[in-house]
């Protein structure tokens, strides 16, 4: 089984008719994906890739079962669709809209945390179980990035991503679960809390962090791993290491975390409960063989 | 978006909230009338975005008009680009505090931090006396309670009418942080006056560029800027630092590219500039190969390894801007992702050697910064 999705789980597609929904929504059946119907207000009746279109989430939940809605709706519109889809009783929400306005996304992650649901993203390409399915856009035909293994990933960049996981596959590795949380300052989900999903995950041996400079979440998977909750092999790849300050914000970032949040102190972090940090993508997979051995991979 | 101090005390005003008597001036000339509405002492203020500007001495206390006239031309004339300074009544100061909001993004909740000693770093203060930060946190759908900011006052200490008046300051800059889609709103230091006044003696407001839409606009001006090309990239859309190396990037994704500038720097090589031209830019390989081209870099180099931004789009934007711009420099591509054997048919048909390994591509770009032929 893998994690957030797999080839059983029924999705829902809000905005489904729009030019990237009905796009990405041929893809997601084409990598798996059961997806049972869409919303765009206004189009009920009509059908993409033989689905039925409903005017509203609340239409379409009453006609048939929903357990995920993959949400592609622009930005300034995402609060009112992530709120429409945890009131028709969806606990599993994906965003990829690039730009909500930060004051809504803190309003979205404290709804999902009060109704015990996990919204992902936005700002990213979205979730994807190689070979299962996916929630988002992923080019998984390619092979030497999407090949299916047992390293789960979690991730804030889109690029990145393809360029860290290449590496992983290089090293003879594959991709369990791939959960992309997005390059926003306030997501819906934070690292830390994917992990026990990967530690009950019986086809994931390790988890790879694509993290970058800034807040606290590498922290906060560190602490997760020093508790004891999270037990599996962890490798970091951490962007930005050379990167001069000040150019970005920064300021809030440093206050929260009270000095936390340079990449010297998330290395630290790190490393004290046994993780690695790769100083190169290409060492990535270089850890995993270390950490792993011969593990069947 | 961040704003200049004499932005961030129009705001201020607007909701509510006392600042010291003031005039902004754009040239040495305005400063007579600046002074005619104004009395000695007064501060002058440089507006620029920075941190750190009394210690680089950009701001100044001046008691005459002599003074004034001689201390407001040096900063005009300094080295720092100064096009504003806010000229300000000095105010009789008692006591300095500290005041800000920002959201807390693992809570989900907006993050009042308030402290006693004003006019300090705060982000020092938080590694030295974490214990000297006083911190509320205020549930977005509830709003900000009456017992809340009575928790910030007494912990700072204030009783009777000075709590009053810092309570009104409190829900005026809440009602601002929120009202103004704001990243952080900070008043450091917010004085205390000999009179029993609160006003903000300094202000710093960062708009959330995401609601841009829902915001009065403050235009782009080359105000906001560091250098020209950072103003004319930010025009496009295009991210764009400058930096004074041999490597210009031309590269797609945050995370990529940064991690291509923290490459180059192992290998021993210097960036001119870092570029994305990825997401919502991918077909401006020809604005962005322009700006590359402004640096005297040795040689540009691109990396990607787009979904949506497609690697065969991205392939003939470099060969459509080679052939219109006949950059005098030599190109490195390594241009991967979805539909990337016809990228590499399109830069094979241009006469560009395609890599496809970001590390390779990386050490053959600093190798001929430093001097290898291409």
């Amino acid at each position: 089984m893998s994690i957030f999705i797999d080839e059983t789980t029924k999705v829902l597609i809000q905005g489904i008719t729009g030019k990237e929904g009905s796009f990405w929504t041929n893809h997601m059946i084409g990598c798996g994906t059961n997806v049972v119907a869409g919303v765009t207000p206004g189009k009920e009746g009509q059908q993409v890739e033989g689905r039925d279109v409903y005017h509203s989430v609340r239409r379409a939940v009453d006609k048939v079962e929903v357990e995920a809605s993959m949400l592609f709706v622009p930005p300034r519109f995402t609060k009112d669709a992530v709120f429409e889809a945890l009131d028709g009783g969806i606990k599993k929400i994906v965003t990829v809209a690039d730009g909500i306005p930060l004051h809504d996304a803190v309003q979205i992650r404290k709804a999902a945390m009060s109704e015990g649901a996990m919204v992902i993203g936005g700002n990213t390409s979205g979730v994807i179980s190689p070979g299962r399915a996916m929630m988002g856009f992923f080019p998984y035909w390619i092979e030497r990035v999407y090949k299916q293994g047992r390293i789960g990933v979690m991730t804030r960049s889109g690029s990145l991503t393809n360029e860290v996981t290449a590496m992983v596959v290089k090293a003879g590795f594959g991709v369990s679960s791939l959960i992309g949380i997005g390059g926003d300052p306030v997501p819906g989900t934070r690292f830390a809390e994917m992990l026990p999903l990967y530690e009950a995950d019986d086809q994931t041996d390790a988890v790879v962090i694509i993290g970058e400079l800034g807040g606290t979440m590498e922290e906060e998977c560190a602490e997760m791993k020093g508790l004891g909750i999270f037990t599996k092999p962890l490798v970091a790849f951490l962007g930005g290491r050379t990167a001069p300050e000040g150019k970005r914000m920064g300021h809030a970032g440093a206050i929260v975390s009270g000095g936390k949040g340079s990449v010297k102190d998330k290395i630290k972090a790190i490393e004290s409960v046994g993780g690695k940090v790769a100083e190169r993508p290409r060492f990535v997979g270089d850890y995993l063989k270390e950490l792993l051995g011969d593990r069947v991979r | 978006m961040k704003l200049f101090e004499y932005q961030a005390k129009e705001t201020f005003r607007k909701f509510g909230i006392e600042t010291p008597a003031g005039v902004l001036i754009k040239n040495a000339e305005e400063l007579s009338d600046a002074m005619a509405k104004t009395s000695f002492p007064i501060v002058l203020k440089s507006q620029l975005l920075m941190g750190g500007r009394g210690k680089k001495g950009l701001i100044r206390l001046v008691s005459d008009e002599a003074q004034a006239r001689k201390e407001c031309g040096e900063l005009f004339d300094s080295e720092y680009n100064v096009r504003k300074i806010l000229v300000e009544q000095a105010v009789d100061i008692k006591t300095e505090l500290y005041l800000s909001i920002t959201v807390d993004p693992v809570e989900a909740k907006h993050m009042i931090i308030a402290c006693g000693d004003g006019g300090v770093e705060i982000e020092t203060l938080a590694v030295e006396s974490p214990e000297r930060i006083i911190r509320e946190y205020v549930d977005p759908d509830r709003g900000l309670m009456p017992f809340q900011i009575k928790n910030v006052g007494f912990s700072l200490g204030l009783e009777g009418d000075l709590l009053k008046k810092f309570s009104a300051v409190l829900a005026n800059l809440y009602k601002a942080f929120v009202s103004s889609d704001a990243e952080l709103i900070e008043i450091n230091p917010l004085f205390i006056t000999g009179d029993g006044n609160i006003i903000a003696g300094d202000g710093k407001l960062s708009i959330d560029d995401n609601s841009d839409f829902r915001q009065p606009s403050y235009g782009k001006t080359r105000d906001y800027y560091d250098s020209d090309a950072e103003y004319e990239a930010s025009l496009e859309g295009i991210p764009y630092l400058q930096f004074d190396g041999d490597i210009s990037l031309m590269c797609a994704g945050a995370g990529l590219t940064t991690t291509v500038y923290d490459l180059i720097n192992y290998e021993g090589g210097t960036v001119a500039n870092y570029l994305e031209f990825g997401g919502p830019n991918y077909k401006k390989a020809v604005r962005a190969m322009e700006l590359c081209l402004k640096n005297d870099s040795k040689v540009i180099l691109v990396v990607t390894f787009g979904t949506i931004a497609r690697a065969d789009v991205m392939a003939e934007g470099i060969v459509d801007a080679i052939s219109r711009l006949k950059p005098d420099r030599p190109i490195v591509t390594c241009i991967r992702g979805t539909n990337e054997e016809d990228a590499s048919r399109i830069l094979k048909e241009a006469g560009l050697v395609p890599l496809y390994d970001t590390e390779e591509a990386v050490r053959k770009a600093v190798a001929i910064a430093k001097g290898e032929k291409p």
